[in-house]
């Protein structure tokens, strides 16, 4: 975070002390740029240009969820890969042609980690065991 | 005390009882001593006065996150609570057990890119000051008691980040004669972060997923509803 008093001045007079406030508690930073785009969980993605920012903290996004619900599986992987810097188009800009086609159809919305919450994946074995613990059995004496 | 020992010691080698037996069970002795009858002391030796295996037990109490608060105290505790844990998971200080190249990935979290110094993560050379340890590489045989000895160093409360696939599992020394098979054989692991080794960012992932677990503990609720 590059911590001029002028930036955060402008970004702050730019967003608003209502929504400046928001992202100090979420970012730890004060942000300005123009909205990309909305993924299916309603998550806002960000980008600027704005010549104070320094490299690779051009992209951001702002989470739709209360503040211990951010996590970064809530980010759609084409979002995520655009936040990553790995493309420049966004995914809902994408054109038809290279769109990736699925060979199962994906869910509506895409699931988040659920891990330590009731939905967690919990493993379980289907293969048979390769060996089986010993009965003891005596065996009459004659 | 000791006299009275000393008697029931020579009772029992009258009664061809062994020495041990007599010094765990003075009542039962002192008791069948005014019947001054050895044969009842043989046969109260494997008698238990209940029955010790519970023929069931209750399985359908509450768990501790399906309670929910009801009374004024609950949500008092519930906020103190609140404090406590933020406090901790604000001022996430490890120590730092690099072993091997997921020490780098480790370095990478600290480096500016990921700067863990904005979260209020230090990393800590001693155990003494830190509250979690990042097991980062390959515990072998050799650096087990090392490690075990770190973590016992480390004050309350305390919890364990195992990163890579080696210490997760041994991962590609699982076969090795000199390798621990992860390092949740040796400390209790809070969490597993995945991959040979896993990238910074998907040990910041873990950071914050043991964030996550640090703020559902109910410190003064367990002692409270319980």
């Amino acid at each position: 975070m590059s911590t001029s008093i002028i930036r955060t001045i402008k970004n702050i007079y730019s967003s608003g002390l209502k929504r400046a406030a928001w992202q100090i508690a979420f970012l730890n930073d004060t942000k300005r740029g123009k909205l990309v785009g909305t993924d299916d969980w309603g998550n806002k993605y960000y980008e600027t240009d704005v010549p104070e920012e320094i490299h690779l903290r051009t992209r951001w996004v702002e989470y739709n969820a209360n503040f211990l619900g951010i996590d970064i599986s809530n980010v759609e992987p084409g979002w995520h890969y655009w936040l990553g810097y790995g493309t420049n188009t966004p995914p809902h800009k994408l054109p038809e042609d290279q769109k990736s086609v699925r060979a199962y159809p994906l869910p509506e919305k895409h699931k988040a980690n659920l891990t330590a919450t009731r939905g967690a994946y919990v493993p379980y074995n289907t293969a048979k065991p390769k060996f089986e613990s010993w009965e003891p059995v005596v065996s009459e004496r004659l | 005390m000791f006299k009275l020992n000393h008697r029931i010691l020579n009772v029992g080698k009258r009664a061809n009882l062994g020495i041990t037996y007599s010094l765990n069970n003075n009542n039962v002795l002192i008791s069948s001593l005014s019947q001054q009858n050895s044969l009842s002391l043989i046969s109260q030796r494997n008698i238990s006065s209940k029955d010790l295996t519970p023929k069931s037990m209750p399985t359908d109490f509450p768990l501790m996150s399906q309670k929910t608060a009801n009374s004024p105290l609950d949500y008092a505790l519930t906020s103190l609570d609140t404090i406590a844990n933020w406090a901790r998971k604000s001022s996430f200080w490890p120590v730092t057990f690099g072993l091997a190249c997921c020490a780098v990935e480790m370095m990478h979290v600290s480096a500016p890119r990921y700067d863990q110094d904005r979260l209020g993560i230090i990393f800590r050379a001693s155990p003494r000051q830190s509250d979690i340890m990042i097991v980062a590489g390959t515990v072998t045989n050799k650096m087990a008691p090392a490690l075990r000895q770190v973590y016992d160093q480390m004050p309350e409360p305390r919890w364990v980040i195992s990163m890579g696939s080696c210490a997760n599992g041994g991962g590609y020394y699982h076969y090795s004669y000199s390798v621990v098979r992860g390092c949740d054989r040796i400390v209790p692991v809070d969490v597993y972060v995945p991959g040979c080794p896993p990238t910074a960012e998907a040990l910041m992932y873990g950071v914050f997923q043991l964030q996550k677990k640090m703020m559902k503990s109910s410190i003064t609720r367990l002692w409270y509803r319980s």
